[in-house]
């Protein structure tokens, strides 16, 4: 699913693109999955936050892709609080 | 200076390498990526493995390399202003860990390049193969060589003093030593514990471990520069 979202990447060096669902899907589920998190689980964790994010962009048309971290960080703390730590880290490990 | 000195100051000088983050950070984020990606726990173990050879290498050869290098220079006899010099690097060093090693924010960032951070970062990601993670491994050690110049400086000094057989010897205790954080990360990855727990324990511990990094720099310091101009300048050797 594509909403009429602006996303604008990180820094303002990269062209902004559509928001992508799938995307958002994959990095948490990826995210679950490093936490050991079972793949059922992780794929309906990803569900959920997907459609929070979904949600709280329909008052948004742009955003950036650090607002999306957020948020996602937020939805996906309630759900697995250490899977939402790491999800956080992701950019701030190096 | 004496065999079990030169091989106890090697050691001190690998475990200072060892508190040194960037290869656990590169290695936590691999891992990260490679089970977010399903894949099977024996290729995750490959380039793993991979990886931690990919920095031994570099750290055998940077170590071998600087201490060809003082060789070329100055023979198995090394200047005492060369180690006045050495002592004198790694104290900036050791000040420059406590005040930047790690970014003022949340994580585990370190002070280096962005550049640096960035390109490590991106190849992280992209890295699917074990021979990409060997080279991950190398560019990692040389991405902290910032940091690590003043162990790998002391190390080679001491090296180049001994007889052939304990140089070798040296730089096998160096090797290992100074990828004990690494291999621990590995073993605790390897057997199935979580990123999230290993990544929360590196943050939680940042201040204390580049605490230590500094300290044990400082009483390296202190002590080659004991042995080795002190001890000297009062007729000990």
């Amino acid at each position: 699913m594509t909403l009429s979202v602006d996303v604008i990447k990180r820094g303002g060096q990269r062209q902004s693109e559509q928001f992508m669902r799938e995307k958002l899907h994959t990095s948490i589920v990826a995210t679950c999955l490093s936490v050991r998190v079972p793949t059922g689980q992780a794929e309906s964790i990803a569900h959920s936050v997907c459609e929070a994010v979904i949600a709280w962009l329909q008052q948004h048309p742009e955003v950036t892709s650090q607002d999306i971290r957020i948020i996602a960080t937020k939805h996906l703390r309630i759900q697995h609080p250490e899977a939402a730590y790491l999800y956080e880290q992701n950019r701030i490990t190096i | 200076m004496d065999i079990p000195s030169s091989l106890a100051i090697i050691s001190l000088a690998a475990l200072v390498h060892a508190s040194f983050q960037l290869s656990v950070s590169v290695l936590t984020l691999l891992s990260g990526h490679s089970i977010g990606a399903k894949h099977s726990q024996a290729r995750l173990l490959r380039l793993t493995s991979s990886f931690l050879l990919g920095a031994a290498a570099m750290t055998v050869l940077l170590l071998s390399f600087i201490s060809l290098m003082l060789i070329q220079l100055y023979g198995n006899i090394t200047p005492q202003v060369v180690w006045a010099a050495a002592c004198g690097l790694s104290v900036a060093v050791a000040v420059c860990i406590w005040l930047f090693y790690y970014r003022h924010d949340k994580g585990t960032a370190l002070w280096i390049p962005k550049a640096i951070a960035v390109y490590l970062n991106d190849r992280t990601k992209a890295t699917k193969r074990s021979a990409e993670a060997f080279g991950l491994g190398l560019s990692s050690v040389i991405g902290e060589l910032l940091f690590i110049i003043a162990p790998l400086l002391i190390s080679a000094l001491v090296l180049i003093q001994l007889p052939s057989v304990w140089q070798l010897t040296g730089i096998a205790i160096y090797t290992v030593i100074s990828l004990l954080s690494l291999l621990i990360v590995w073993v605790l990855i390897g057997s199935g514990h979580s990123l999230g727990k290993i990544q929360q324990w590196r943050e939680s511990n940042k201040y204390f471990l580049q605490f230590v990094s500094g300290a044990g720099l400082i009483v390296l310091v202190v002590f080659v520069y004991t042995v080795e101009i002190v001890g000297s300048s009062v007729g000990f050797h």
